[in-house]
């Protein structure tokens, strides 16, 4: 049995990133949208606003938290308080997954809030097997990682980055976010293949895809989620679901945040890609719980 | 290099306040761990990418956070200078963003300049404050039929519990309105005349970040009971230091009790 059947992974449709500007419309409105993805950080206060937020959209919406800050290419220990944080918000969202990046974010104490690369090296590899599995035990919940946008190589990298994040997924028995957006500004500014690197990524162990606007800044691109996807990504995007099939897609938009409508208007088009490659279908029906979705496709 | 040596170097690189690629020796060393791109940049230049982010990710927090101290500094560039200060002394040591400016208060009191700025200590003072209750834990609300049901003669000994989202503090400057008017977008004005300022802040039913001034023994009484004193001790350490008389206290705590816990600054009162 792959992957996402042993972990009954939802196909949960297209969503998108539940932020500031729209919160109040949101939870106004419920407009309609598959599900929302979360910044966990941003929820693990025990109180505030945020978490009162919170409750309010895992009652209407399916919601997945996403991490920016576990760090787990990081040599410090992981922390523990952290990671009892992230348990407690997977819990309360009965969230199917959770995700974080493939990269580190700071050491000795400091934390750089950035998600730096590591060098791709059988020693990173081994470092970050081990401590997958160990989130991947404390958080209750698939634990899937990210490929980052990275603007620096090291000259020590040995292995290829898709066979790197491809052989931590399966060593370390957990899943994969593949953003799309991410693989293209990679491949763009190290000069490998993009398609090559959607081809060799293990199909089965990908439970959610994000796509993004990227930033052109002459000698590279750069990540910064502040405008439409571009064609080329959408291209990549399409190949990706020929490979992977009905996977969850979160259109990400986090700098010059548009009008509601412009966001959901994103959405729909994500949603028009999955049914021209895949075929009209319905995300995964809901099992009776705290989240219910509102509207949607 | 192992990894955390590649770690450390890197993390070293990010934070520098200086460009890399004006610094020669470091430029160096960064070629000899990282790759030149493709597409002509230069291993330093690549670098670059992060460390600029790392600067005007962080900048930015602060100055989101301290709104008040950059009007008490003058302004965005006063506070720039002073945060670049701040980010070098004190690294950012949390993945919380929102506690990145924890240790500005400390830092402003601390600094050679600004800390002679008692305008520019309580202006930090009180940022911060409304950033601790912004996301501070919840507590259920207080109940008053507690209070019905408590003997008169268990009264001093009871010991009042402040909600999580509480701050009292005590200012040299009337700060309140003027922070309120800079969130809502005034330029702030002139400098106010320094007058002592009692106040709490709090984070109210609806979420929202509130302050308001309170009489001194208020704030004096206020602050031992938060500080965990039974009521009946603090009554008397207030009257003693405030040179009020103790019956006086005692018909001003009930006013000041009902304020409090219609406020939502009561969490719960035990015996």
């Amino acid at each position: 049995m792959g992957f996402r059947s042993r972990h009954a992974i939802p196909d949960l449709g297209v969503g998108v990133g539940f932020r500031t500007p729209h919160v109040r419309q949101v939870l106004r409105d419920r407009p309609a949208m598959d599900w929302f993805e979360i910044i966990s950080e941003n929820y693990f206060a025990e109180g505030g606003i945020q978490r009162a937020n919170l409750d309010a959209l895992s009652g209407a919406y399916r919601v997945v938290p996403h991490g920016v800050s576990l760090s787990i290419g990081g040599t410090d220990p992981l922390d523990a308080d952290y990671l009892a944080r992230l348990r407690s918000l997977v819990a309360r969202l009965g969230a199917p997954w959770c995700s974080d990046h493939l990269c580190w974010t700071g050491i000795g104490g400091v934390d750089t809030h950035d998600l730096l690369p590591l060098p791709m090296t059988r020693a990173s590899l081994e470092h970050v097997v081990e401590r997958c599995k160990r989130v991947q035990g404390e958080v209750g919940a698939v634990f899937a990682l990210e490929n980052a946008s990275t603007y620096l190589a090291f000259r020590e990298s040995t292995i290829p980055e898709a066979e790197f994040l491809g052989e931590i997924a399966e060593r370390a028995d957990c899943g994969i976010l593949l953003d799309v957006n991410n693989v293209f500004v990679s491949a763009h500014n190290h000069g490998f293949d993009a398609r090559a690197y959607i081809d060799a990524i293990p199909a089965d162990r990908v439970v959610q895809m994000h796509v993004a606007g990227h930033t052109d800044r002459g000698a590279y691109l750069l990540d910064t989620h502040s405008d439409h996807v571009k064609d080329e990504v959408w291209e990549l995007y399409r190949r990706a679901l020929r490979r992977c099939g009905p996977t969850s897609t979160l259109v990400e938009w986090d700098e010059l945040i548009p009008a509601w409508e412009v966001l959901s208007a994103e959405a729909d088009r994500a949603r028009a890609v999955r049914d021209e490659v895949l075929g009209a279908r319905n995300p995964t029906p809901l099992a009776p719980g705290p989240a219910s979705r509102a509207g949607g496709t | 290099m192992d990894l955390v040596g590649v770690q450390r170097f890197v993390a070293d690189a990010v934070q520098r306040e200086a460009p890399l690629t004006a610094g020669g020796d470091l430029a160096a060393q960064v070629e000899q761990l990282v790759a030149p791109s493709v597409r002509g940049m230069t291993p330093a230049d690549r670098v670059e990418v992060y460390r600029e982010q790392f600067w005007i990710r962080h900048l930015k927090s602060v100055a989101d956070d301290f709104p008040t101290l950059t009007w008490a500094l003058g302004g965005a560039e006063a506070f720039e200078a002073l945060a670049r200060e701040y980010l070098l002394a004190r690294p950012p040591s949390t993945w919380d963003l929102q506690r990145l400016g924890a240790k500005m208060p400390a830092f402003v009191q601390e600094h050679a300049t600004r800390g002679r700025d008692e305008l520019a200590c309580d202006a930090a003072r009180l940022d911060w404050a409304f950033m601790e209750v912004f996301d501070a834990p919840d507590a259920p609300a207080f109940d008053p039929r507690v209070l019905a049901a408590m003997p008169e003669d268990a009264w001093p000994a009871a010991r009042v519990h402040m909600h999580p989202a509480t701050r009292a503090m005590a200012m040299g400057f009337p700060l309140l309105e003027l922070r309120d008017a800079l969130k809502a977008g005034s330029p702030g004005g002139d400098r106010p005349a320094p007058a002592p300022t009692h106040a709490v802040v709090w984070r109210d039913a609806a979420c929202f970040s509130r302050s308001v001034a309170i009489e001194p023994a208020a704030y004096a009484l206020f602050t031992r009971l938060a500080a965990g004193e039974p009521l009946g001790a603090a009554c008397e350490a207030v009257a003693r230091d405030t040179g009020l008389a103790e019956a006086e206290i005692g018909e001003r705590v009930g006013a000041w009790f009902q304020e409090w816990t219609q406020r939502g600054w009561v969490s719960r009162v035990a015996v």
